[in-house]
């Protein structure tokens, strides 16, 4: 797979589905689509282009919610990253897991920090934080106030 | 009959037996440290850091782990300390007086000298910890690896000698004089730094894989004795080495005897901790595979020439 | 008590914890244990198990996950030991004191004995704080 038939081939498998696009470099490709369409999205890449999936990044934009999922062709040794937006209000979107479980932990890393739900993920448990953080509370929002714990009983000073 | 037997407590426990050997052994272990630090272009430990370490052992607290088998947890390190203090006294015994051996105590010492690895892996397996368990389990399949070259060389100055007895062994030339002398003590140095559990075989007590492996729930009381175990094994086996292979430690030849026979034992120690500095450490299946393969064959070579008379 | 302090002075097994941390506090503790330094020649040794330890050095900001599972390990080192906070994160918290996941520095889950502020701290900063250490606790 040429770094120069990728886009192209996006373009004719997705068609109106793929929202937008912008070439950064050579080696860098940028895409979106709607939340609906990604695990569409995530088969064509994976099984219908050969690509790896490498990383997904969450980020809380006041305006929305934004996911990159970022993939990688290592034979043409170039990027391609799947940005989507989501409901600021209630961020919900297809668990890749199902497909690629490579996906899970990633996004029991989203959930547990932004608050996204993950529909058909099979087990959205703490991943980085504390196993009895109170529910709700997602720290990485924009919105998010630190709350105060009571100290231990038995602190040494 | 009662002097009989307190001569022979007072030799089990002071000369040369419990106190002779462990100090001799914390020297040893001190000579094998500073080589290390020498060779590594640094200044290494003070002379007297190895009993600093077993007295601070001393006082420090013994924890038991929960679940574990609480006595057999205590009392696997005076296995290994009480088979390897039986088996220092007999060969010192053999060259301090030649003919009082009995016939057959090569084959004592050899199975003395299993026992602090099986007390090892009576101790891991107490620990209750999976950790301890797989340190355990190595253990178990090194000694299963080397504990058939070493016969194999060990019954090389036995066939010259014609005599299970370590005092004839002493009285008869030099096995490393002969062809078959010489690749038998080779074998048997590897074997023996597995004895040690020493790199490149210490994978029961790999430090940074296994975090302490077989001794990793050990602390206080229990740990230095195994402590002071590979101490005193690190003396015995060079000793009973130069026994089989090169003579004895010469105490029946005046001074010049001696100083000769601290000698070849120093160069034995010093040969160990130089592999011990300069190799990396092996996985199990290879160790079992150097041990049941070149080694074997060499060992069984070395049998066939002594049998063939060089 | 006396001469057992001063016994334990001069033989000390090296436990190191790291607790989310960003590693260069680590690997300044692994420098000052190259031969360069030579800590051995004091009677200081790396091991791998907290039962045989008797020096712990924290490295690190301990967060509200790993403090707990800190306050674990501490329990099971054999006593007496001695506990050294190493770099500015284990002393105080230093730039994540108002973290999420952060609410208290691990001296207060741990009793600490001796702190070595820095970012990271030197090895000779180390050596310096642990022979005050050493000095203390043989005149007490």
């Amino acid at each position: 797979m040429n770094r120069e038939e990728i886009l192209p081939r996006l373009q004719t498998e997705l068609g109106a589905k793929l929202l937008r696009w912008h070439v950064k470099s050579p080696k860098r490709l940028f895409v979106e689509v709607a939340p609906e369409h990604i695990v569409e999205v995530a088969r064509l890449l994976y099984d219908g282009l050969g690509a790896r999936f490498q990383i997904a990044s969450g980020i809380d934009l006041l305006e929305a919610m934004e996911i990159l999922y970022h993939w990688a062709f290592d034979a043409s040794d170039c990027l391609l990253t799947v940005r989507v937006r989501l409901d600021r209000t209630r961020p919900e979107i297809d668990s890749l897991t199902p497909v690629l479980k490579a996906a899970e932990w990633i996004e029991r890393e989203m959930w547990e920090l932004l608050g996204i739900n993950f529909r058909n993920h099979p087990g959205l448990a703490h991943l980085l934080l504390k196993e009895d953080w109170p529910e709700g509370q997602y720290p990485l929002r924009r919105d998010y106030k630190k709350a105060e714990y009571p100290k231990p009983a038995d602190a040494h000073d | 009959m009662t002097t009989d037997y307190l001569h022979w407590l007072a030799q089990v426990l002071v000369f040369p037996g419990l106190l002779f050997t462990a100090s001799a052994g914390l020297v040893t272990s001190w000579i094998d440290r500073k080589v290390t630090a020498r060779v590594q272009m640094r200044v290494g430990p003070p002379f007297l850091q190895p009993w600093y370490d077993f007295l601070k052992l001393l006082i420090k607290e013994t924890i038991v782990p929960a679940g574990g088998a609480k006595w057999l947890f205590l009392s696997a390190p005076l296995l290994g300390l009480g088979a390897v203090t039986l088996a220092s006294t007999i060969i010192w015994r053999s060259q301090l007086a030649p003919h009082q051996g009995f016939v057959g105590d090569v084959i004592v010492l050899l199975y003395l000298l299993t026992m602090p690895a099986v007390g090892t892996v009576l101790g891991a397996f107490s620990s209750r910890n999976p950790l301890a368990s797989l340190g355990g389990s190595r253990e178990m399949k090194l000694v299963m690896g080397y504990e058939l070259p070493f016969v194999l060389a060990v019954l090389v100055p036995v066939i010259r000698a014609k005599s299970l007895r370590l005092g004839d062994i002493l009285a008869v030339e030099p096995s490393a004089l002969a062809a078959s002398g010489v690749i038998a003590l080779l074998v048997s140095v590897f074997c023996i730094q597995a004895k040690l559990t020493q790199v490149p075989f210490d994978l029961p007590e790999a430090e940074t894989e296994l975090t302490g492996g077989a001794y990793i729930e050990y602390s206080g009381v229990p740990l230095a004795l195994f402590k002071l175990t590979k101490a005193m094994m690190l003396f015995t086996l060079p000793v009973f080495l130069v026994a089989l292979f090169g003579g004895g430690m010469g105490l029946q030849q005046g001074w010049a005897g001696l100083a000769a026979g601290i000698a070849k034992y120093l160069g034995i120690v010093i040969v160990l901790t130089l592999i011990r500095n300069t190799a990396p450490r092996v996985r199990i299946d290879q160790a079992v595979k150097f041990f049941w393969g070149p080694l074997t064959v060499a060992a069984a070579v070395a049998v066939g020439l002594a049998l063939g008379g060089w | 008590m006396g001469l057992a302090l001063q016994i334990l002075t001069r033989s000390l097994n090296v436990f190191h914890m790291a607790g989310s941390a960003c590693n260069n506090c680590d690997i300044e503790i692994l420098d000052a244990l190259t031969p360069k330094y030579d800590l051995e020649r004091f009677g200081l040794v790396l091991v791998g198990s907290i039962r045989h330890a008797d020096v712990i050095l924290l490295s690190g900001v301990f967060n509200k996950k790993s403090a707990l599972r800190a306050k674990l390990v501490y329990e099971q080192a054999p006593k007496p030991v001695v506990v050294v906070a190493i770099g500015g994160c284990a002393c105080s918290g230093l730039m994540f004191k108002d973290s999420y996941n952060w609410d208290q520095p691990v001296g207060r889950y741990i009793p600490i004995d001796a702190y070595i502020p820095g970012c990271p701290p030197k090895p000779e900063a180390m050596i310096a704080g642990i022979v005050k250490l050493l000095t203390k606790l043989r005149s007490a």
